[in-house]
């Protein structure tokens, strides 16, 4: 089997003109909106005279971001595949909800999760708590570099592990009895039965560890420890709100974007189309001896790791600042808005995500592909200071006043941001089934949308959950646009924990922090269920 | 599909629900702020009760993520602007603002001010004022330093959280108060204090909070954040560190912009603004110290340590002119 080879069974994919005219539509309105922002703050700069800029050493920043996000990007594929491998083979009391704990780390506001690390690891955390009485500390060892990374790594393993298991829970049960009546060993297991079918996933995973780690704004300055660690978002950020100087923060944007786009392009076109899909069903092949000790001692230590901090904060949340917080008017406000912001940016997620991955799948054309999906990778690459002050200024120069506009742009932006998400869930299986059963459906003659409601819906049905969640939970921590569109009636969850933290708040912010997190466990453990049953529903 | 219209149905009526509802008749003063202020808890309710009731008039607060936010906000919408009045810009950026040509005269009478200057300010109105100072637990910290230079000598374990001055008005007032209180000196004091500096974080908010957590042993903030801790969380622990050389004081400003069609109501609000009535909120509010004297209105944790005796400053063209390559000198002497 060569996965990455796969212009012989292309030959086989229906014509889908329709599928590739709404793909390509999307990937170039998307292409065009990157451009307006941009074009807009451009635009607005000639209105206003430029201070001098603080002098920025791009060069520096660059060569500094790259080396940590290149590094978190490692670490978090290497911890996030070992992570799925052994969640795959184990069953335990509780699994489901791991997995969802798991999951929610990388869509929990960078900010919640930094001080969740700091409630453990900090000098007053819990383990220095823990040792004192011993006369040992372990000091600070969470701020610097190697604070930087950990805490990525506990964003970004746990998000990896979460897509990665997806593709091995995802595996033909027949393939596995063939493989267990061959007696292969664990070793054989992972590198015939899983490694081709994580391949595919990995190289989308990998760009998008990078663009979050590179673009890593609250994490990188919280624990950065000073300007030997800063990236290239606070010269930017400083150069839209301090200095002023639009014409810099575009240039420093399109410097982002041109780096990124390495990465992007990179991973669009390494990506190699996996080739196995098939119904889920409860893993009963569990490995032996020496692989399931370490199954155990991965998830043993990924448990403590990454689970701690994120209990840490909702212990945290547990003070006297729950109380004022869940009698207030304004957190029951703030949740109603999140929840509809959520769930109608999760919504227009899903539908783009569909279309580009659709036509994606419905092409075996290489540079088709890469157009298809590299706008959507490049908006993350967009920092979210120049998108929300770009989207300001083209709201306005529409004529619109931006509290008018506010919550359609959040929703729009939201789903944009998860949209790189949600193709890295769906575009695997959707390529999966393009080539396993593109034949058949040729041979068949099936319209594109029965194709669409007897082939494709069942089969990704749970991925479809899980691009759903994503988004919704994404949605519901982002800070990025509505810090410039929020309004004292407009305020989503996180703008409102931010506002408590700026008003020596610090025990209320805690607590919106902990039921924020609350809502995205739960979201992840019944979203992608829901969205199952409702696609075997369909079908049947 | 009857999921998705009922989302659009509950996000429309949400939406009709969050306009304020304007009564025709009645002039609208608007009044662009930072976040915290229009807040639930910040002094914005209060003001708008109180100012509503005695001027016939309508006060619509919006709230921008920052200060600087809602000068440049202004400055992108220029005279299409809604904005009568910006209030929350402080005595570091007004001259940047001044520039901009966008602000009015005030044309009031502003004597009887209780402020570490006199003010004279043709533009710009103040509101509130406090010291930048660093903060510490009592408990936890029984000698703090007296100096920067004691502060400097302190084991490299004593550990500091500050502000990035690109970001943040504390980070850009420490760096004003640095270099008011040692000229050219200045870069020797930033990199005596480098490994001491556990973080230098994106905003105050974030910076405080890592203080609080017990991650650092002081915090740079204001000599009013010991009064919250005391009033509010009924914590009388916290206090100022008081430095030989001075404190370097921020006074935070209103100004009436040019484009305005209410000149004369906005003068009217910043009369009221800075009456007693209108300032009798504001320290418990803001946490600031007030502009006019309180007397017995005071609330005893805002004096319960003295205000600093010495207090260092510089002019404001001299801020205009050098803040951006001073920040280039602190940032190199920390790289």
């Amino acid at each position: 089997m060569k996965p990455w080879l796969p212009s012989s069974s292309t030959m086989n994919l229906p014509r889908r003109p329709l599928r590739l005219i709404g793909g390509v539509a999307i990937a170039v309105a998307i292409a065009l909106l990157v451009a307006l922002v941009l074009g807009a703050i451009l635009g607005a700069a000639g209105a206003v005279t430029a201070g001098v800029g603080t002098s920025v050493d791009v060069a520096h920043l660059l060569r500094m971001t790259a080396i940590q996000a290149g590094l978190t990007t490692i670490l978090s594929l290497l911890v996030g595949t070992a992570l799925a491998w052994s969640l795959n083979r184990l069953n335990f009391p509780g699994r489901d909800f791991v997995v969802g704990l798991f999951a929610s780390a990388i869509v929990t506001p960078g900010l919640v999760v930094a001080f969740g690390l700091l409630t453990i690891w900090g000098r007053s955390g819990w383990i220095n708590a823990a040792l004192a009485p011993l006369g040992i500390s372990i000091g600070n060892p969470i701020f610097g570099l190697p604070g930087i990374l950990f805490a990525h790594t506990v964003l970004d393993a746990a998000f990896a592990a979460r897509i990665l298991l997806g593709r091995l829970d995802a595996l033909p049960t027949a393939r596995l009895k063939t493989g267990r009546s061959l007696a292969l060993s664990a070793w054989q297991r992972f590198a015939i039965i899983d490694w081709p079918a994580l391949s595919g996933t990995l190289p989308g995973l990998a760009a998008i560890i990078f663009l979050l780690a590179f673009t890593s704004f609250p994490i990188v300055l919280l624990l950065g420890g000073g300007p030997a660690n800063q990236t290239l978002e606070v010269a930017i950020y400083s150069a839209v709100r301090l200095d002023f100087d639009l014409v810099g923060a575009v240039t420093l944007a399109l410097t982002q974007i041109a780096v990124c786009s390495v990465v992007i392009l990179a991973s669009a076109a390494l990506a190699p189309v996996p080739t196995m899909l098939g119904p889920s069903a409860p893993q009963s092949w569990a490995d032996r001896g020496a692989a399931r000790v370490l199954q155990m001692l991965v998830l043993a230590i990924c448990l403590v790791g990454f689970l701690l901090p994120l209990a840490a904060v909702l212990f945290d949340g547990i003070g006297h600042g729950l109380i004022s917080v869940l009698t207030g008017k304004s957190f029951w406000m703030a949740t109603a808005t999140s929840l509809v912001i959520g769930a109608l940016s999760a919504s227009l997620t899903l539908v783009l995500a569909l279309a580009l991955a659709l036509a994606r799948a419905a092409t075996g054309r290489h540079l088709l592909r890469i157009g298809l999906a590299a706008p959507a990778y490049a908006y993350l690459a967009v920092p979210a200071v120049v998108l929300a002050l770009g989207f300001f200024i083209a709201v306005r120069n529409f004529g619109i006043r931006p509290e008018t506009a506010a919550p359609y742009v959040v929703i729009l932006a939201n789903a944009l941001l998860s949209l790189p998400f949600a193709i890295a869930t769906l575009g695997p299986p959707l390529d999966a089934l393009a080539r396993q059963h593109g034949k058949l459906v040729r041979a068949l003659g099936l319209s594109g949308t029965r194709q669409f409601a007897l082939v494709e819906l069942p089969l990704i049905g749970r991925d479809i959950g899980v691009a759903m969640t994503l988004a919704f939970c994404f949605s519901l921590g982002d800070l990025g646009v509505i810090s410039l569109f929020g309004t004292q009636d407009f305020v989503t969850l996180p703008l409102l924990m931010y506002r408590e933290l700026g008003a020596y708040r610090n025990n209320d912010a805690a607590a919106i922090a902990a039921l924020m997190l609350v809502l995205t466990i739960v979201a992840f453990i019944a979203l992608p269920k829901l969205f199952e049953k409702l696609a075997r529903h369909a079908q049947a | 599909m009857v999921k998705p219209i009922r989302f659009a149905a509950a996000v429309l009526a949400f939406l009709a629900a969050a306009l304020p509802a304007v009564a025709e008749d009645k002039p609208t003063l608007t009044i662009y702020t930072y976040d915290g202020f229009a807040a639930e808890w910040g002094p914005g309710p209060g003001l708008k009760q109180g100012f509503e009731a005695q001027c016939d008039c309508t006060l619509n607060w919006v709230a921008v993520d920052s200060s600087i936010g809602t000068l440049r906000r202004v400055q992108l919408e220029g005279a299409t602007t809604e904005a009568d009045m910006i209030l929350g810009l402080d005595t570091s950026i007004a001259g940047e603002a001044r520039a901009t040509g966008l602000f009015a005269d005030h044309g009031l009478e502003l004597t009887g001010l209780d402020l570490p200057v006199t003010w004279t300010d043709k533009q710009f109105v103040p509101f509130d004022w406090g010291y930048f100072a660093f903060v510490y637990d009592k408990t936890k910290v029984p000698n703090p330093p007296k100096s920067f230079e004691e502060l400097i000598a302190e084991p490299e374990s004593f550990k500091i959280v500050v502000e990035d001055p690109r970001s943040d008005t504390p980070g850009l007032g420490l760096l004003l108060w640095i270099k008011a209180a040692y000229g050219d000196r200045a870069p020797e004091i930033w990199k005596g204090l480098k490994s001491h500096i556990l973080t230098m974080a994106k905003t105050w908010s974030e910076g405080y909070g890592l203080f609080i957590k017990g991650e650092a042993d002081m915090a740079l903030s204001y000599t009013t954040s010991p009064a919250y801790h005391a009033i509010e969380e009924d914590n009388p622990n916290y206090a100022f560190a008081a430095f030989t050389e001075g404190h370097y004081p921020q006074i935070e400003v209103a100004g009436i912009l040019k484009s305005s069609k209410h000149q004369e109501l906005a003068k009217q609000f910043l009369q009221y603004l800075t009456s007693k009535d209108g300032q009798k909120g504001i320290p418990t509010t803001n946490w600031m110290y007030p502009v006019v004297d309180l007397g017995d209105s005071l609330p005893p944790a805002f004096t319960e340590q003295p205000k600093p005796e010495k207090v260092v400053q510089l002019d404001e063209a001299t801020i205009t002119a050098q803040s951006k390559a001073w920040i280039d000198e602190a940032l190199a002497a920390l790289q």
